[in-house]
């Protein structure tokens, strides 16, 4: 781990003030200068405000909406647990990536770096003796000690589902298809689900019976793509002729014609594993045409991508104009069981940062603030104060003008920040100011208490529809 | 969308500035692909006539990095660079140009025994990643000096006891004193392609690597040059 300790200075920084008590005794200035350079933060982790952090928060909600609306239940396993659960269950590298530190009596704890190994580890120690299958769906931060990359943080939000006690071809079909209706009422447009299966590929090394070197460099080419590794690899293990055949075709066994790419892999199986792979994909795929999914569906047998948990189908989310995937999941048969009685299941997680991008077609949006509703000022008396908070249930965000600002001074401050409708609760009177639209310019009355509820009725009512407007897109 | 990326209907290829670009365009003709429409001076965006395909012009090591992201569909560029780059982009063609060998090199007084007795050597390279995956996996704890240009400068002048760095004939070593002591690996010109992209645009890009895989095949027969036959990267 010397490497990661390296390679992220910031967190070497964070685990030295954990660890050595004796920091307490230098100077308050020496400690802040350590803890927090200039006030920076550290490489990978992000501070979310304004529109950005709102529409986070509502795309996490909207996912949220839909995975319950299939019967999903929440669930909020811890940010940190012991380095073990995530290490001992995931891939190597998985295990590099884990954000670790020491807890008060020794023990390595990491930070949560996957929530279907969390959520894996309740069900197998908590809730084995409930009625399964059970569904359980999450949103939150996720960490992985890595070099920040493209589309990848050490920090990063995560929301998903899983499906835990069945193995039914079903059970896939409900998560993919789940997946693509989530994505769709986000407003995401023109994905693919990239479907694979782990145990074609397990069948087929298998089967051929490999060293580790020349297992290595199959998997490689695989991963690549790369018809001139794949020939070097064919020229070097000498394969029999079934076997060498199985290999040659495995680069042409991925496209969006399911149906003959699934015919083509069944008529080069080179043992069970293999053909129960192709049969699982085709049951799987008869109840995605059901949903009304299958059209949205690639298949990819060369897809070998893997947490180090998945033991049947493996899927990914793509969209246009932006290269890398926006979701993913797959089948994990043997996790649940790790922690006690063994349990099939399938899950699916949504990176919430690169789905947010894909929703602005591949551009960040302009940072700006959420503007509030409504700004009002004047005496804080019982009747102003009823009278906000009437608008705030009828759904207004509705700010208090600390400063007691009056007239232009209220109207300029309002036009500055972009707030749609300003109060002036005077002693005498109330003014009511209304920001101007593209056709008409900015407008100030003398009103009643009772106009200016009907006023700012109108605004709740008008707030209301636009709101259904947008939550169709995100 | 923004206008400069990549969009549904066309395929944008990264292109390394240079000699590289030329020798693939020039592939890209030869497997009647669309090229790009006439000379367009300082623009940086190239459009072919029909627009089905567009290109741009980059630095060598930006490719993969155009491509990882998807700002460009596909690419052209040195396998060395790409190893190097550590970029995951799908690899599916070798192209039968830019053969190159990255190499280990030092001063021919020096040349010698095995890597392994060595115990701090420094060494100048413009491949930092590649050089020190090569030490480590010898145990040597080389100290990496990361140069931009005119890394054979390095040893002369006492900045670096050894230098890793491309060779294509060898002069320039000669010249500066210098001899080549191992191989690291073999380049040569490799087709990159977005992962997403395969997917999202699949019949387009097939379509891509189809025409330049018949056109190397006609190619290699036409003049059964045994430089344009296909030659797998080693050691890394």
């Amino acid at each position: 781990m010397m490497g990661s300790d390296l390679a992220a200075p910031g967190a070497a920084a964070h685990r030295l003030i954990l660890r050595d008590a004796a920091l307490t005794y230098l100077p308050a200035s020496t400690l802040g200068a350590l803890s927090s350079p200039a006030g920076q933060i550290p490489r990978g982790v992000a501070d979310y405000f304004w529109q950005e952090a709102a529409r986070r928060r509502r795309l996490e909600q909207a996912l949220l909406a839909v995975f319950r609306s299939w019967g999903y239940g929440d669930v909020i396993p811890p940010s940190f647990e012991y380095a073990d659960t995530f290490g001992r269950r995931g891939s190597a590298e998985l295990q590099s990536e884990l954000c670790r530190f020491l807890d008060r009596d020794g023990s390595m704890l990491a930070m949560r770096a996957d929530m279907t190994i969390a959520v894996a580890r309740l069900v197998g120690t908590r809730l084995h003796d409930w009625s399964m299958p059970q569904r359980f769906c999450y949103a939150g931060s996720v960490f992985r000690d890595v070099e920040p990359r493209a589309g990848q943080q050490r920090e990063f939000g995560q929301a998903g589902i899983e499906l835990i006690g069945s193995a039914a071809p079903e059970a896939d079909a409900e998560v993919l298809a789940l997946t693509a209706q989530a994505l769709q009422a986000v407003g995401l447009r023109d994905f693919r689900i990239v479907l694979g299966q782990m145990q074609y590929f397990d069948g087929l090394l298998q089967a051929l019976q490999l060293e580790p070197g020349r297992q290595l460099q199959l998997q490689q080419a695989v991963d690549r793509n790369s018809e001139a590794e794949l020939a070097a690899f064919l020229q070097g293990a000498a394969l029999p002729r079934l076997m060498h055949l199985a290999v040659q075709e495995l680069p042409a066994l991925s496209g969006a014609d399911v149906e003959t790419l699934l015919d083509r892999a069944a008529g080069i199986c080179l043992n069970e594993t293999m053909q129960s792979a192709v049969d699982n994909l085709r049951a799987i795929c008869r109840v995605l045409a059901a949903h009304g999914v299958i059209h949205m569906v690639s298949l990819d047998l060369t897809e070998i991508h893997n947490l180090g948990y998945y033991t049947g189908i493996t899927f990914e989310v793509l969209a246009h104009g932006i290269g890398y995937r926006l979701a993913s999941g797959g089948r994990y048969d043997n996790l649940v069981g790790s922690f006690g009685a063994p349990q099939p299941a399938v899950g699916a997680a949504f990176g919430l940062e690169r789905l947010l991008l894909a929703l602005d077609g591949g551009k960040a949006a302009v940072p700006a603030p959420v503007p509030v509703d409504v700004l009002v000022s004047g005496r804080a008396d019982a009747a102003s104060i009823e009278l906000i908070n009437r608008a705030r249930a009828a759904g207004l965000h509705v700010v208090v003008d600390l400063q007691q600002r009056h007239g232009n001074e209220l109207w300029r401050l309002a036009q500055h920040q972009k707030i749609g409708c300003a109060v002036d609760y005077g002693e005498q009177a109330i003014w009511l100011w209304m920001a101007g639209s593209d056709s008409a310019g900015a407008s100030v009355g003398e009103c009643s208490p009772e106009v200016l509820w009907q006023q700012l009725q109108r605004l709740a009512l008008a707030k209301t529809a636009r709101v259904e407007s947008d939550e169709a897109s995100l | 969308m923004n206008p400069a990326a990549s969009t549904p209907n066309t395929l944008l290829m990264a292109l390394p500035k240079g000699r590289m670009a030329d020798q693939a365009l020039e592939l890209m003709a030869s497997a009647g692909l669309p090229l790009p429409d006439g000379q367009s001076g300082r623009k940086l965006i190239l459009n072919s006539a029909d627009g089905a395909m567009r290109y741009v012009l980059s630095k060598p090591t930006d490719v993969p990095t155009f491509v990882e992201y998807g700002a460009a569909d596909l690419g052209v560029c040195g396998l060395d660079t790409l190893r190097e780059s550590r970029r995951q982009v799908y690899e599916p063609l070798l192209l039968p140009f830019g053969h190159c060998r990255l190499c280990l090199a030092g001063p021919a007084d020096a040349a010698g025994g095995p890597l392994r007795y060595e115990s701090q050597p420094r060494v100048a390279t413009k491949y930092p990643n590649l050089t020190e995956e090569f030490f480590r996996k010898r145990g040597v704890n080389a100290e990496i000096i990361a140069l931009n240009g005119s890394v054979e400068l390095a040893p002369l002048v006492g900045l670096a006891d050894l230098i890793v760095d491309i060779i294509e004939t060898g002069n320039t070593l000669r010249a500066n004193g210098l001899v080549e002591q191992r191989v690291i690996m073999h380049s040569q010109a490799v087709l990159v392609v977005n992962r997403a992209s395969y997917h999202l645009k699949a019949a387009a890009v097939q379509n891509v690597i189809y025409r330049l895989r018949l056109a190397l095949q006609a190619g290699a027969a036409a003049n059964q040059d045994p430089a344009s036959k296909s030659k797998a990267s080693s050691g890394v």
